[in-house]
């Protein structure tokens, strides 16, 4: 790891982006992220293109497997969520009858009536949207000026806070939410917004992914806004972010995912039901005694259906981020 | 980087990096390093603490349940670590080839992966069901009596890793596509010219090309693995009969439910040392392949 | 700091003016009423607010598995509610570790107050070396539950009060039917039902003064044996497996099950869904009679600002006709009171007929043998229970590891 650092113009090594947070602070997921500077480098790089087929697409033999393993992965990846959304139409007699019944009979909303009576869910939602989209916009800025810092600017002790970044990925959240509880208390801060967003805003995983990103970004750029006289403040927000863009629009989607399905850290700081998010309210729709898979499901979907949209609409810059075309 | 002058240095670092550290710090450093400090106590949360030293370790690395959580993790990684990734790889050479829709395909496979964690395991609970759920159900029409997974001390943990797989596979897919992006097409030509296709040309050229990118996701994926928890905490919560107790569910039941947070803290610092040593060890063998590489 | 200066100047300002005293905000933490009745909760409050001018309650709730998480990181870290609720076992927990306030001296100087009220039992089971540290809200038990109508398709006499389990297997043996899928008997092998059932051999977990482990006594042994006979050697007991993700409440309610052992909360349900006639009876036992006794109670944190408010508060909830009708109403759990009319209206409810059972039982109530290691002692057990009910070991064995787990404990 040192030499990396101290060698930044060499690309960086692949150990490095094992700075992954799993779940606790954030998320696996962002793991993701990390993809677009990966390793393959060492000067070899693929000209962009389609991949490593050039031949134009034609039913043969080989394509027709293609298409039927790819088409038999999506329906197993596909036919969980159908099987939630089915589940959450039926009654709750019909959810447990053999053989199982695809499209419920007879066709019920009711269960998303309950969820909706169990709990206020349209302010559980407004406070999911809120945190999440708040947490993910602090998030994002404050790793690209950190993830700048730590690629461009030497300093002493850098390694050093490398590793105690990395420290706070390695230990489980289970045994650091009563401390972190503790010092907001101390704050002053329970039952705010800002002790659900603060936590999340910050985060080892998104400096790491940025300041890898930063180190692949030939320097040619920035030096020429050198000569004009520009400082590291400015390169930032004029240059860097704006490169920068696909890699941040993946750690924006993670970010997003992170925090919307954060679950432990807001039910012990919120303490007013007008403070609770959509994950608390799923937790509460299962009962000490029993429980009604349907009504579950239909608050599934509920908590599912926000998340997944953001997806599709920010799928587009995930695949670019992935792809290395920053600098086309 | 162009010199700059000391003065403007500081500057841009108080001003870059200083909300990240002051974050980082309040949020994530001091909390991490007060369960360092809680590990050497037997704070039970509500009482007074006392200072024990080093015996919440030392009980720790005797206990027959911290090693059977330990085994499980590691079995639990067994399973779910090579099946992911080989999976996720040949996924990725399917959806690598130039062939309409694939970007939808990335999107649906993708799905899962953003999907939270309880709402995965509450869906393949139900998906497991030993009478109800869909998996029987379809093992039924092959003629196959399914498992009662979950409910079956034998078949809980597999249930448990069919679910972690089926969620990650779209991730560890997606990573192994920008690997795949990055092998530069000449490498491909000048096999052709060669007259080398078909497997040869996976063996030969793609598979060693993507062995930086499969110890990226190797690495990630065992750091997250140790960790498993959500998953288990829905669907099984340990049981049946501890099949699936593993170290964070431990880690949890003893902060929460025992009142033992200093042994809590003590048994992360354990996984925190193993975490360590496995990411150590894979940046040494790294280097080593590097190196072997030329 | 700056904060707590602030809230200082405050108070100090409201001090000097008393014109302006502020009223008292009391907080209160639930589990029982979330998320089912939570209406009730809010006109309890109101009744309360309305007879208490100057104090005011606001509540929060949390499901069952998140609400010992939660209440032990908030009184971690200084900041209990005023008053919060405490089952049994974890009420010993807390009154252990000094989180809880005596509230003896208050109920002294509560003139026009007697504990009377509160059913004597109950209410001894939240006081510790002669401190009461917290009031009994509501108590619950487990009763026989049985569906009259696959009784009477069966041609079985309905269950008395001097059944055995000789007669509890007779029964369940004609009244299972593989073909329909129903099954004569249900009760979970787990921790709780094996604790009052080994009573009702006259086993025990621990000896009277919690000295001496006895779980593997030899009618244990066979206490266990006969529970998994129950399931794998009679058949008449549905497994895991078999039950498939369903509880046993919604298997009985579906008309699957012939004979439940299950709590009364459940009464309010089963009267509501169960399209057929039942009842309830008294348990069964091998050599005693003995069911489960579960309590609720209140208590005031010990670092609450408010103490004799929040007590005023949980005497309302525990005690007040008000609290109490609204909660039998509702059938909100049992309220532990003394009085007899005040139950009435429990007894009075037509669906099941013998309801006079649960009070029935309260005479053979077998109490948790609880330590501090509560929790760690119960999951301890639960797995040799489970490991036995899986085949993994004997029952023999498994009490006996069961034994060594617990002596660990103690």
């Amino acid at each position: 790891m040192a030499d990396t650092v101290m060698h930044p113009q060499r690309p960086p090594h692949p150990v490095l982006r094992t700075d992954l947070s799993p779940e606790g602070r954030g998320a696996r997921g962002l793991d993701l992220a990390s993809a677009p500077p990966l390793p393959g480098g060492r000067g070899r790089r693929a000209a962009p293109g389609e991949g490593a087929f050039r031949r134009s697409p034609r039913l043969n033999l080989p394509n027709l497997a293609t298409y039927a393993l790819l088409i038999l992965g999506a329906g197993i990846m596909l036919l969980p969520f159908a099987w939630m959304l089915s589940t959450s139409l039926k009654t709750r007699g019909a959810t447990f009858v053999t053989p199982p019944q695809w499209i419920p009979d007879p066709v019920t909303f009711d269960n998303y009536g309950k969820v909706f009576d169990s709990a206020p869910v349209g302010q559980f939602l407004f406070n999911s949207l809120f945190v999440s989209l708040t947490s993910t916009a602090l998030m994002v800025l404050f790793c690209a000026m950190s993830g700048y810092a730590f690629a461009r600017i030497e300093f002493r002790g850098r390694t050093v806070l490398f590793y105690a970044y990395l420290a706070t990925l390695m230990i489980p959240q289970q045994v650091t939410l009563t401390p972190l509880f503790i010092i907001m208390n101390w704050l002053g801060w329970t039952n705010t917004y800002q002790a659900l967003i603060l936590p999340s805003s910050f985060g080892a995983f998104g400096t790491f992914l940025l300041r890898q990103f930063f180190l692949r970004l030939p320097r040619e750029i920035e030096e020429a806004a050198f000569i004009d006289g520009a400082g590291y403040i400015r390169i930032v927000f004029t240059i860097a972010i704006h490169l920068a863009r696909p890699a941040l629009a993946t750690l924006a989607v993670f970010a997003f995912m992170a925090s919307w399905n954060s679950f432990l850290w807001p039910l012990i700081i919120t303490t007013d039901t007008s403070m609770m998010t959509l994950p608390l309210g799923l937790s509460a729709l299962q009962g000490r005694w029993t429980t009604d898979w349907n009504v579950l499901m239909a608050g599934t979907v509920i908590a599912t259906v926000p998340i997944i949209a953001v997806y599709v609409f920010a799928q587009r810059f995930i695949i670019k981020g992935l792809s290395h075309t920053g600098l086309k | 980087m162009s010199p700059a002058a000391p003065r403007q240095k500081y500057l841009a670092l108080a001003v870059l990096l200083g909300p990240s550290l002051a974050g980082m710090f309040v949020f994530l450093m001091l909390p991490v390093a007060s369960s360092l400090v809680l590990s050497f106590s037997n704070w039970d949360l509500i009482g007074e603490i006392q200072w024990i030293g080093l015996d919440n370790y030392v009980a720790a690395l005797g206990d027959p349940v911290v090693l059977g959580a330990l085994r499980n993790t590691l079995t639990y990684i067994l399973g779910y670590l090579p099946a992911t990734v080989g999976i996720a790889l040949g996924l990725a050479l399917l959806l690598n080839r130039r062939i309409r829709g694939r970007v939808v395909f990335r999107a649906i496979y993708f799905v899962p992966v953003v999907t939270s964690w309880v709402a995965v395991s509450l869906i393949w609970k139900w998906l497991l069901n030993p009478q109800y759920g869909l998996v029987n159900v379809a093992l039924g029409w092959f003629g196959i009596k399914g498992p009662g997974w979950l409910f079956d001390p034998q078949w809980a943990m597999t249930g448990v890793i069919l679910t972690s797989i089926w969620k990650d596979i779209g991730f560890v897919t997606v990573i192994y596509l920008a690997g795949l992006q990055d092998i530069p097409e000449h490498l491909y030509e000048a096999a052709a010219l060669d007259g080398v296709t078909g497997w040869q040309r996976f063996w030969h050229i793609t598979f060693p090309m993507l062995v930086p990118t499969t110890f990226f996701v190797t690495t990630i994926s065992l750091i997250s693995s140790f960790q498993v928890f959500d998953q288990v905490w829905v669907m099984t919560q340990g049981g049946p009969a501890g099949a699936t107790s593993v170290m964070v569910e431990l880690i949890y039941k003893n902060a929460f439910s025992y009142y033992r947070m200093g042994y809590a803290s003590a048994i992360s610092w354990v996984l925190f040392a193993l975490i360590f040593a496995v990411t150590i060890a894979q940046h040494v063998l790294q280097k080593r392949v590097d190196r072997s590489d030329g | 700091m700056l904060r707590r200066t602030f809230t200082g100047l405050l108070l100090a300002t409201a001090l000097v003016t008393p014109a302006l005293a502020e009223d008292v905000t009391i907080k209160y933490f639930t589990f029982s009423a979330a998320p089912n009745y939570l209406k009730e909760l809010d006109a309890t409050i109101a009744a309360f607010e309305a007879e208490h001018p100057g104090i005011k309650v606001e509540y929060e709730t949390a499901g069952w598995d998140a609400y010992f998480t939660k209440l032990q990181t908030v009184v971690a870290a200084r900041q209990a509610p005023d008053a919060f609720e405490l089952n049994y076992e974890n009420f010993v927990t807390y009154a252990d570790k000094g989180a809880l306030a005596d509230l003896t001296p208050l109920i002294a100087a509560d003139t026009g107050f007697s504990t009377d009220v509160y059913n004597p039992t109950a209410l001894a089971a939240f006081a510790q070396d002669g401190k009461q540290f917290g009031l009994v809200e509501s108590f619950s038990n487990v009763v026989l539950f049985y569906n009259k109508d696959l009784f009477d398709k069966a041609g079985v006499a309905y269950p008395t009060a001097d059944w055995t389990w000789t007669e509890e297997l007779e029964a369940a043996q004609k009244l299972t039917d593989p073909a329909n899928g129903v099954w004569g008997d249900f009760a979970p092998i787990q921790f709780w039902e094996f604790y009052k059932t080994i009573a009702q051999n006259g086993g025990s977990i621990l000896s009277p003064d919690k000295k001496t482990v006895t779980i593997d006594s030899p009618q244990n042994i066979e206490t266990l044996t006969w529970m998994i006979d129950k399931v794998n050697k009679y058949k008449v007991t549905p497994s895991d497996v078999d039950m498939a993700g369903q509880s046993s409440e919604d298997l009985f309610k579906a008309g699957k099950i012939a004979m439940l052992r299950t709590g009364i909360w459940l009464l309010g349900d089963f009267a509501a869904n169960a399209p057929f006639k039942w009842d309830i009876a008294l348990e069964p036992g091998k050599t005693q009679k003995a069911h489960h006794f579960f309590a609720n109670g209140v208590a005031v944190s010990a670092t609450s600002a408010h103490p004799a408010e929040a007590y005023q508060w949980i005497k309302f909830l525990t005690s007040s006709r008000a609290a109490v009708d609204l909660r039998i109403a509702a059938g909100w759990e049992l309220p532990a009171v003394s009085d007899a009319a005040a139950v009435q209206g429990y007894l009075d409810q037509p669906i099941p007929e013998s309801r006079e059972v649960v009070f029935q039982a309260l005479d053979t109530a077998v109490v948790p043998p609880v330590i501090g290691n509560w929790n760690q002692l119960t999951d301890a057990v639960g797995k040799e229970l489970e490991a036995a009910k899986l085949g993994q070991k004997t029952p023999e064995q498994a009490l006996k590891d069961a034994k060594v787990a617990i002596e660990a404990l103690l």
